[in-house]
């Protein structure tokens, strides 16, 4: 196994113990969604560039459609889940809260 | 020296399911439950360069799609409440 590859897999998965550990150490639920939405996927494209370059390019190809498929729909999942969390849950240690603002600044929009 | 690629993916999935564990709220869970399947997506692909056959590669996809769609569905459900009233 080419030693470029072993670092790249090694680092890979250094960046997903991080997201691990901001999944752990943040007090704030913001804050641990955004360390997990950001981390995880840097991990996995990392992990990936290392494997595709041990299994060569038709593997890669997959892996590819792999990281693709995954860089296009989790930070849509993890936004999601951001607005859920600031509907629901209480928003009062927020410094600037535009969401609040503008969603008061426009009560026309939900007439429609 | 790959080994230490699977343990740091184990240590993240690990570290997920404390929090999924102890999350107070629910969207914690659900971010725990996301940290975990990347961490398996990551494990997979590097089990997939140590056996050195592509074959399972094919997981990651159908992988990151059930994590996208139970995201989306678990944070729609947070919402559901909120939905009612404001209708």
């Amino acid at each position: 196994m080419s030693i470029v590859a072993e670092i790249l897999m090694i680092a890979g998965s250094a960046v997903a113990v991080l997201a691990g550990v901001g999944l752990l150490k943040f007090s704030t639920a913001y804050a641990r969604f955004h360390s997990a939405g950001k981390a995880s996927p840097i991990a996995f494209i990392i992990a990936a560039a290392g494997v595709s370059l041990e299994l060569g390019t038709s593997a890669g190809a997959l892996l590819l459609v792999g990281v693709l498929a995954m860089s296009l729909t989790l930070p849509l999942g993890v936004h999601l889940l951001f607005q859920a969390e600031h509907r629901t849950g209480d928003n009062s240690h927020l410094i600037i809260d535009e969401l609040t603002r503008d969603q008061q600044a426009a009560p026309a929009a939900d007439e429609d | 020296m790959t080994v230490v690629a699977l343990i740091g993916f184990l240590i993240a999935g690990l570290m997920g399911t404390i929090r999924l564990v102890r999350g107070p709220n629910l969207a914690d869970r659900i971010i725990a439950m996301d940290v975990i399947l990347v961490s398996l997506m990551g494990a997979i692909a590097v089990d997939a360069a140590r056996r050195d056959d592509p074959a399972n590669l094919v997981l990651l996809v159908v992988l990151s799609i059930i994590g996208f769609t139970a995201t989306v569905a678990a944070s729609r459900f947070l919402t559901l409440d909120q939905t009612e009233e404001s209708s």
